[in-house]
């Protein structure tokens, strides 16, 4: 089943026990970032959470944790909410490639139900929280900012929708963090140069597989509408913006529209980013609102950053994984599979059938080199094919067991590195450090010993009776099974 | 009033409680764009308890690092 929004998943998520609803009265700070860290401990099954009696905001409502867990993401998916992590990406990886999905345009839309043009103010309208204590102001961390190419305005593809943190400077104004790999700035590079703004909206509560791919790496002129779209099932619906010509989310619970005043640099941060530290104080972007529109009852979503696990790592894990692994498999058939879960890939472990020797490690140097590896894989980890890279149990035998320190261990100084690693020195400077946990394979130097004992035939069938044997012991006996 | 940040005389009222119940008002500074809700915990929101790893007294704004450099204008 296709979600066509926001609402009909988070229903979705509710009818599968995966919403909760808490109506108890928190305070903006430190309530809301309590519950939400204790949301996003569950990574596997968390809840979503609905707040709706926030001190100061009485009858407005905020969604924390909507893809904090697996749970929910498979459900995202139409999978049942216990599928295997592994079983996940796969998915993902298949639907990737039904690109492009459909995009439907429609008028008088739904996030368009109330339109503000004046007396605008962002603490008002929306229950905005600090998501972290020091963090420099309230953050909008889940928003979509969509943007055009000033250079080439009516090319739909490269409208580029991409989640930025931003900061809310003032009633009606907002700090915007960029980092050069980001597709944003292209488009303000060439805004810049011509002294003009750049129009942007910003999407709260959009459907949400269309979160999923704006902070998915995407070429650039490719759309995250219709990849959303591809992955979804649903079609994606569009409408035009009010001040501007720009497409945004139908469905959307709110869209801020406004420009990025060109040629100015104001101070934004710190921000507690999603490597569980606080980002240094930068001198970025600034944006000046002209409209809010939002629907009926809106629900402003947001989400919890900070020392992960969190729900931005559940968000990003899997669409971080799937390019590259498509990407390796363009020249690299024996790749079987990509984890790039940890901080949207700043680690990344690689599933690989060992061609010849030394393939492995030129496995690691081709995902070194794709346009998101440059930035960020910085610890790139092989195991053999058969080894499930999602399953640490295994990953950490494959390192106890086929790593000649010797030999399996590279470090590549002075590569690209992102400025939200604390370790990279000077922001945005790393280096990159392979090592190979394959068996390694002719002429490099084979042993027998490298054989593992043969797998037992008929699994299924004893896992299923000792895990009905043990369901009824626990019945027995009156204990939670 | 002195924003608790940065501690210069540019921070003003911005917002208030939308539901009219006075539990509490956002205060922006407009200089450093430091904001804060005054029913925050004391630790964070007083100048005398705050980390001052996260302070900006007397910190030259204009050394803060740009990511994002200003291009050259196209002729």
């Amino acid at each position: 089943m296709a979600f066509r929004d926001f609402r009909e998943f988070l229903k979705k998520l509710e009818e599968e026990g995966q919403l909760v609803r808490y109506s108890e009265p928190v305070r903006p700070e430190p309530d809301i970032r309590s519950l939400a860290r204790a949301a996003a401990d569950m990574p596997d099954t968390g809840p979503a959470v609905i707040l709706d009696n926030i001190r100061g905001y009485k009858g407005q409502q905020l969604a924390l944790n909507v893809h904090g867990s697996w749970a929910n993401y498979a459900i995202m998916l139409g999978l049942p909410k216990t599928t295997p992590l592994r079983e996940l990406f796969y998915e993902v990886a298949r639907r990737w490639e039904r690109y492009p999905g459909e995009v439907r345009r429609v008028t008088n839309p739904a996030c368009q139900e109330n339109v503000i043009t004046s007396g605008i103010n962002l603490y008002e309208l929306l229950p905005l929280f600090k998501v972290n204590p020091y963090d420099g102001g309230c953050y909008l961390s889940k928003a979509i900012t969509v943007s055009g190419d000033p250079d080439d305005p009516d090319n739909f593809d490269k409208t580029n929708l991409g989640l930025y943190r931003l900061q809310v400077q003032g009633p009606d104004t907002i700090g915007l963090n960029v980092v050069p790999a980001h597709d944003l700035v292209i488009q303000l590079r060439h805004a810049e140069s011509l002294n003009r703004p750049l129009p942007i909206a910003i999407c709260l509560g959009a459907h949400p597989m269309l979160t999923v791919t704006s902070c998915t790496p995407i070429a650039y002129d490719k759309s995250e509408y219709k990849y959303a779209g591809a992955l979804s099932g649903a079609p994606q619906e569009i409408a035009k913006a009010v001040t501007c010509n720009l497409d945004v989310p139908a469905w959307a619970e709110y869209v801020l529209e406004g420009e990025i005043t060109p040629r100015l640099r104001v101070t934004e941060g710190p921000f507690a980013d999603m490597t569980g530290s606080y980002s240094s104080l930068r001198a970025q972007f600034r944006v000046q609102l002209k409209a809010v529109t939002h629907r009926n009852n809106p629900i402003f979503e947001n989400l919890y950053c900070g020392r992960p696990w969190t729900e931005h790592d559940t968000l990003t894990g899997l669409s971080t994984c799937v390019p590259m692994y498509h990407q390796l498999r363009e020249t690299m058939p024996e790749v079987k599979a990509v984890n790039a879960l940890y901080q949207h890939g700043l680690t990344v472990i690689v599933a690989v059938d060992n061609r010849f020797g030394g393939y492995a490690k030129s496995v690691a140097m081709r995902l070194a080199s794709t346009p998101h590896g440059v930035p960020y894989a910085k610890n790139i980890l092989l195991v053999d094919g058969d080894v499930d890279p999602f399953d640490t149990l295994q990953v950490r035998w494959a390192l106890s067991t086929r790593v000649r320190p010797e030999r399996d261990v590279t470090v590549i100084h002075n590569t690209p590195g992102h400025p939200s690693d604390p370790s990279s020195d000077p922001p945005g400077m790393s280096g990159k450090l392979i090592i190979d946990a394959t068996t390694p394979a002719y002429p490099d130097k084979v042993s027998p010993k490298y054989r593992t004992v043969e797998p037992v035939p008929n699994l299924d069938v004893y896992r299923k009776v000792l895990s009905e044997m043990q369901g009824n012991l626990a019945r027995a006996v009156g204990a939670k099974p | 009033m002195q924003c608790v940040r940065c501690l210069r005389e540019s921070a003003s009222v911005v917002a208030k409680a939308p539901d009219g119940s006075g539990a509490w008002e956002m205060i922006y500074c407009k200089t450093c764009n430091f904001s804060w809700r005054t029913s925050d915990e004391e630790q964070f929101i007083n100048p005398a308890e705050r980390d001052k790893s996260f302070q900006l007294e007397g910190a030259t704004l204009e050394k803060v690092q740009i990511l994002i450099p200003i291009p050259p204008l196209r002729k």
